[in-house]
């Protein structure tokens, strides 16, 4: 059977964010996948040599807007280690808690995305409702709804009052149940599970191997997170457990999402019970002695580090900022051998590609010299209708 | 009030074993310190890095690269391996070598751990630094029309209109 | 002719079509274009539709910090769009660069590579701005 490879164009499926991958097809089976990446790259590494430690801190926020606060958080504890200062506890507790609202609100958008994906389209509505409670909630401690602006050196900027606690708390009830309700959902309704079991299938051994991390990798077994393995900010004192599925496949990534939704609904009420009455921040001096660090922390993605590297001034010497998305692009090109063409664009949002960290898939056309372009649209339609005619 | 948490955990001791096994397999090629709990950095030589490497994968059964970084130093390119050992106690060990600006080459290490591949692309894309004996390196990050032999990291580039 | 004209123009305005871009930012604006659709804010009942292909546009929605190797493609998307076409520029980065101006590989903002009608600030914007900046191009339409 002669090889096609097929390009699709610059439109991510959902987000519509610039990815470039390559896909060589037999028939219906794809033989080989490869990822070009970089048409989000814009130097900023290279511009935070340039600018001061606080105004970094602006600017690694705008590196991913799902992540934000994750990119603050690593980079700040970071400083505040080669500062060697410690954060007082309540600005610790309120900046845990942010985190956790933002994997809620992370982990929501995904799992919208996926629906959408499937071509259920009534899961994206509803879950992206749902995710509307979050972002209120973020709304409420910070003031804006993405980009909280939480973090600073020495700590947080805003206070959680006690008038908030309450409705947190609530939020977190109501969450949690819309959880529980999606969880049953995917477990039991057979579109979701056609879709979603067997496809993707990333083995344990190949998931260490090509170094994979976050949901990804805890979805093949593999009790690999950083929030238990290196605890920063309150995690040592929060008590969690690491949400792990043998099965290896999508829906193993799904149900790793929704149950780590579920944990994070329980951590944010633990916290908010046990908030210190402390300070939130401390005032830091501005030049950083030097030394270098390595600042690790688990963003909803996986596992996302800094490394810093200062020499007594203040702007720093080198800043080099490794996220998860790209440490995942390598087992994705392994999950595309073998697969259909209908699986392809689950397969790849279901390591939750996030594009500003990564970019582009295109499909070339090989063996028959026709090269023909399909957009991320089309082949989510191709695959919804794939498995239409599979079922009759 | 701030609370400083003391260096000396419970499990540092389990840091310096680690380091204690290094140094009985290596001696003095390799220098090793400890500036934290589950934060180890070793300085090598740059033909040494494959050696100490391999023998972390057969011993430790340490196979996931976190993040290979380059930092430009003036007149050397410091490249820090940032591993990740998940078996039995985990902590992170950082392996760094120095190799000079006029002839930056290296050796891979793609063929022991292959979760190196895009990493050493990326560091090679943006710094120019050759790794030797790489199955694909090719450009990851830049765009296709930009131009060859300009190296955005290196600290005598400056991006236009920045003084 | 002058009927039918007026009818099209009333079409346009009542339902207008659009086609969303994104040119390589955070994102950040790009998920509160979407959740402009979402059943919070829903767009959509007011007849406005996200279609899949610039030649089906009326309007297009620029949001994200425009890199080099984006340009050109920006600019053949535009191309794609059939006469009268319109474009939103969303977003800091799209209007003059934002944080990531100065920046190797990022373009000072969407309309140094095409016309921009509506410029609509924030970082991001909230889907209410979003919306407001499209009631002004359609009012803008209505105009003539």
């Amino acid at each position: 059977m002669s090889t096609v490879k097929i390009p699709i164009g610059p439109q991510h499926p959902a987000l519509k964010e610039p990815i470039n991958v390559t896909i060589e097809v037999e028939g219906e089976q794809v033989v080989d996948g490869k990822v070009r990446i970089g048409y989000n790259h814009r130097g900023i590494e290279k511009a935070c040599e340039l600018r001061t430690y606080v105004r970094d801190i602006y600017l690694l926020e705008r590196v991913c807007g799902i992540c934000s606060h994750s990119h603050t958080t690593t980079f700040t504890q970071g400083v505040e280690e080669l500062l060697d200062e410690d954060v007082p506890r309540r600005g610790l507790y309120i900046r845990t808690i942010v985190c956790e609202l933002e994997r809620l609100h992370s982990h929501m958008l995904w799992f919208g995305v996926a629906g959408h994906e499937i071509g259920f389209d009534t899961l994206l509505h509803y879950s992206w409702r749902d995710r509307e409670l979050i972002l209120d909630l973020l709304e409420m401690i910070s003031g804006n709804r993405v980009n909280y602006a939480m973090n600073t050196i020495g700590g947080v900027r805003r206070d959680i009052s006690k008038d908030m606690i309450p409705t947190l708390k609530k939020g977190m009830d109501t969450f949690r149940e819309r959880c529980e309700y999606y969880l049953k959902l995917c477990s039991e309704e057979p579109t979701v599970l056609e879709r979603t079991q067997g496809v993707g299938v990333l083995p344990t051994h190949m998931a260490r191997k090509l170094g994979a991390v976050g949901p990804t990798v805890r979805a093949s077994g593999v009790d690999m997170d950083c929030r238990k393995d290196d605890p920063c900010a309150a995690y040592d004192e929060v008590p969690f457990e690491v949400c792990t599925w043998d099965s290896c496949d999508v829906f193993a990534r799904v149900a790793v999402r929704i149950l780590e939704m579920i944990q994070s609904c329980n951590m944010i009420q633990w916290m908010l019970d046990h908030l210190p009455k402390d300070e939130i921040r401390l005032k830091l001096k501005r030049r950083v002695p030097e030394g270098e660090v390595l600042s690790r922390y688990e963003a909803p993605r996986g596992e996302l580090i800094h490394y810093i590297k200062s020499n007594g001034t203040d702007t720093p010497e080198r800043v080099k900022v490794r996220t998860p998305t790209l440490a995942n692009w390598p087992s994705v090109e392994y999950m595309l051998k073998g697969c259909y063409i209908a699986d392809v664009p689950i397969i790849v949002a279901s390591i939750d590609p996030c594009i500003s960290c990564t970019d582009r898939i295109t499909f070339v056309d090989v063996e028959k010299e026709k090269t023909w372009m399909w957009d991320s649209n089309q082949l989510r339609r191709y695959g919804i209708e794939f498995y239409k005619k599979k079922r009759w | 009030m701030s609370r400083k948490r003391p260096k000396l955990k419970p499990s540092l001791k389990e840091d310096e074993k680690l380091k204690a096994e290094l140094e009985k397999a290596f001696g003095e090629t390799v220098k090793v310190w400890i500036p934290r709990a589950k934060r180890m950095f070793i300085k090598v030589k740059p033909g040494d890095h494959r050696k100490v490497i391999q023998w972390m994968r057969d011993n430790w059964d340490l196979q996931h690269v976190t993040s290979v970084t380059g930092v430009d130093k003036g007149d050397t390119f410091e490249i820090v391996y940032n591993l990740y050992k998940y078996q039995g106690y985990r902590t992170y060990p950082n392996v760094k070598t120095e190799i000079p600006k006029k002839d930056p080459k290296i050796e891979t290490i793609v063929d022991i751990l292959p979760s190196a591949d895009f990493y050493e692309r990326e560091v090679h894309d943006l710094l120019g630094i050759v790794f030797e004996n790489h199955p694909n390196l090719e450009r990851l990050i830049l765009p296709d029309d930009w131009p060859e032999g300009v190296y955005p990291l290196r600290k005598d580039w400056l991006p236009e209109g920045v003084e | 002719m002058a009927v039918l004209d007026k009818l099209v123009n009333w079409s346009r305005v009542k339902s207008p079509w659009v086609f969303h871009m994104n040119c390589g930012g955070c994102n950040a604006c790009d998920i509160e274009v979407i959740a402009a659709l979402m059943p919070r804010y829903d767009i959509e009942r007011f007849g406005m539709l996200l279609v899949g292909s610039p030649r089906h546009a009326d309007v297009m929605i620029g949001t994200g910090t425009v890199t080099r190797q984006i340009a050109p493609r920006f600019k053949r998307l535009y191309e794609q769009m059939p006469e009268p076409k319109f474009v939103m520029a969303v977003g800091n980065c799209a209007i003059s660069g934002g944080v990531f101006a100065g920046c190797y590989n990022v373009l000072k903002g969407l309309d140094k590579v095409v016309p921009v009608d509506i410029y609509v600030p924030g970082c991001p914007p909230k889907p209410e701005a979003i919306i407001d900046g499209v009631a002004k191009l359609l009012a803008k339409l209505q105009g003539g």
